[in-house]
């Protein structure tokens, strides 16, 4: 025993990880390729006859775990941009240019004290956060990606997707009513009069894409749009378009129609007694909602997945890696390590100071940009649902950055002018776009 | 059939992943009781005074009211669209007069002030 202390003290801090993750590494994949050897038969079958559940579990793990990157990468924008806009340099200590700072804040918020004021309602004031982020989760479900890539295309889709939106609605006035604070309750209910104020004109912005389209499902509406650029809904809706980009912002709760949490009226709004992880999950929330806008905004307006124009692709790329025969075994096992040398050896002659080790790492490095490029464009020119996902999320990434433009630049404004402005403008240019509409393809009959 | 699935799975899904997330945070989070103070609502710094449940303004019931009759006509009028053009000149007329009857109700909130915040 004293051996094995004395060897153990003897070890640097690298050395006493490996020590560990070794061995525990060898048991477990020696585990793993006996329960695969026992079980793993079994498993395969159970999968196959159940592919619909297959199907289910991947879907929601998949939208589950997206929700996560879009709102890191949507909050370092937020920081980012709107630094730049107001001539600061905002994160660039956290990874390259500050780009892993929200990720530590997420961490950050994962580890502070979640706090329960002593007069809150408990199940109401742990289940507000749950209602609003579980919202904005169902309404990922219908969101169409790309061609055959989305959770489930309903015929009912866009009045699914406004009623679990509208419920988004119930979540922040259960945070507001149960923290037992006059400022919560006070943001919980402004959100909750300004999100139905702005629901109407939202849902009857777009009657007339759905005029058009005869469907309410979303991957027909974008179907619907295929073609060039001129095909999409936004060229023949425009008014609606404004309406409901307006309308959409404020449902969303985002600058200019930030009242639920102005922070110079009510302190926090409806968040201002949560804090830790219940907190966190409110704005999880409302960056996941500004992705879920910009989406439906680009899947009713903007053609969702389609080219602006008229894309030869996918072309059929003609390579069978199969007739290689034996040159694919040596292009495998001798490709790579000769262009690491390729690659690596310009920078070893001309610059002296580079050692040739140094120059082999920067060739392993340029060789798997290289190859990660290669599969990237291979799979770009050959599935169309690659092209399609890059579309749409282009477009839903210049909506993103949009909003975020919007709250570097537009100043709140007052509630008055907030609710007069959806009941007085947006609901009657709302309802005349669904008359010109009914009324245009009534005399044209298309 | 599997969409019912698809939309009650989903749901759980989640609220699982947020209770998970919530609960490891739990788990390693700093907890303090504090003393009496710490779980008074937050009122700029000093004591609470008053009901907090308290009175507030009327125009929210107002602005609920009206959302309820809009919303009702929502419905009526995304089916409406879905059956366009089957109905084609009956199902405008008939609709201007639905959606006449139900401006004419805005109109007089209009008229009497509701839609201007107090």
């Amino acid at each position: 025993m004293t051996v094995v202390g004395r060897t153990w003290e003897r070890l640097t801090i690298p050395g006493k990880i490996l020590a560990v993750v070794i061995p525990l590494g060898a048991v477990l994949t020696a585990g793993l390729a006996i329960l695969i050897a026992v079980i793993g038969g079994a498993v395969v079958q159970f999968l196959v006859d159940n592919l619909p559940l297959v199907r289910f579990v991947v879907a929601a793990t998949i939208v589950l775990l997206m929700t996560v990157p879009s709102a890191f990468l949507i909050i370092y924008m937020e920081m980012k941009v709107i630094a730049l806009m107001n001539l600061r340099y905002g994160p660039d200590r956290v990874g390259p240019f500050g780009s892993a700072l929200s990720v530590v804040h997420g961490l950050k918020v994962l580890m502070k004290e979640d706090f329960t004021p002593t007069g809150a309602d408990v199940p109401v004031f742990t289940l507000a956060p749950v209602v609003v982020y579980m919202s904005s989760v169902m309404s990922l479900l219908v969101l169409p990606f790309a061609p055959g890539l989305f959770g489930q295309d309903f015929n009912i889709g866009l009045l699914y997707f406004f009623a679990m939106g509208g419920l988004t609605v119930v979540g922040l006035l259960m945070a507001g009513w149960s923290s037992f604070n006059k400022y919560s309750l006070l943001g919980g209910l402004r959100s909750a009069a300004q999100v139905i104020s702005y629901e109407i004109p939202l849902t009857l912005s777009v009657v007339g894409v759905i005029l058009l389209a005869g469907t309410m499902s979303l991957n027909q509406i974008v179907l619907g749009q295929a073609g060039n650029l001129f095909d999409w809904y936004i060229w023949r809706q425009p008014l609606a378009f404004v309406v409901f980009f307006i309308a959409v912002t404020a449902e969303a709760n985002r600058t200019p129609f930030d009242l639920t949490e102005a922070d110079s009226e009510i302190v926090a709004g409806f968040a201002t007694e949560y804090s830790g992880m219940r907190f966190g999950f409110f704005f999880f929330a409302e960056y996941v909602n500004v992705f879920i806008a910009s989406g439906l905004t680009v899947a009713v307006f903007l053609g969702g997945w389609n080219a602006p124009f008229n894309w030869p692709w996918p072309v059929a790329v003609g390579l069978d890696p199969g007739s290689l025969g034996i040159g694919l075994l040596l292009l495998l096992t001798l490709g790579p390590p000769l262009a690491i040398v390729v690659l690596g050896l310009p920078f070893y002659l001309l610059n002296s100071r580079i050692r040739f080790w140094q120059a082999l790492i920067i060739g392993f490095g340029l060789f798997n940009v290289i190859a990660v490029a290669a599969v990237l464009g291979l799979a770009f020119l050959s599935f169309d649902w690659v092209v399609g996902l890059l579309w749409f999320m282009g477009k839903t990434y210049v909506f993103v950055f949009t909003f975020v433009w919007m709250r570097g630049t537009l100043p709140r404004v007052r509630i008055d002018q907030l609710m007069g402005f959806a009941w007085k403008w947006l609901l009657p240019a709302a309802l005349l776009n669904l008359f010109v509409t009914a009324f245009a393809i009534l005399v044209l009959n298309r | 059939m599997t969409g019912i699935w698809y939309i009650v799975g989903f749901a759980v899904a989640g609220v699982s992943f947020v209770f998970l997330t919530i609960g490891a945070a739990w788990l390693i989070s700093h907890r303090n009781r504090g003393d009496l103070h710490k779980g008074l609502p937050y009122e700029s710094g000093i004591d609470t005074f008053g009901d907090t449940h308290g009175r507030f303004g009327l125009s929210f019931y107002i602005y609920a009211l009206l959302f309820v009759a809009f919303d009702i006509e929502v419905i009526f009028i995304y089916l409406w669209a879905i059956a366009f053009r089957s109905l084609l000149l009956g199902g405008f007329v008939s609709m201007l007069l639905f959606v006449g009857i139900l401006l004419l109700g805005l109109a007089y909130a209009w008229r009497k002030g509701v839609l201007t915040w107090r």
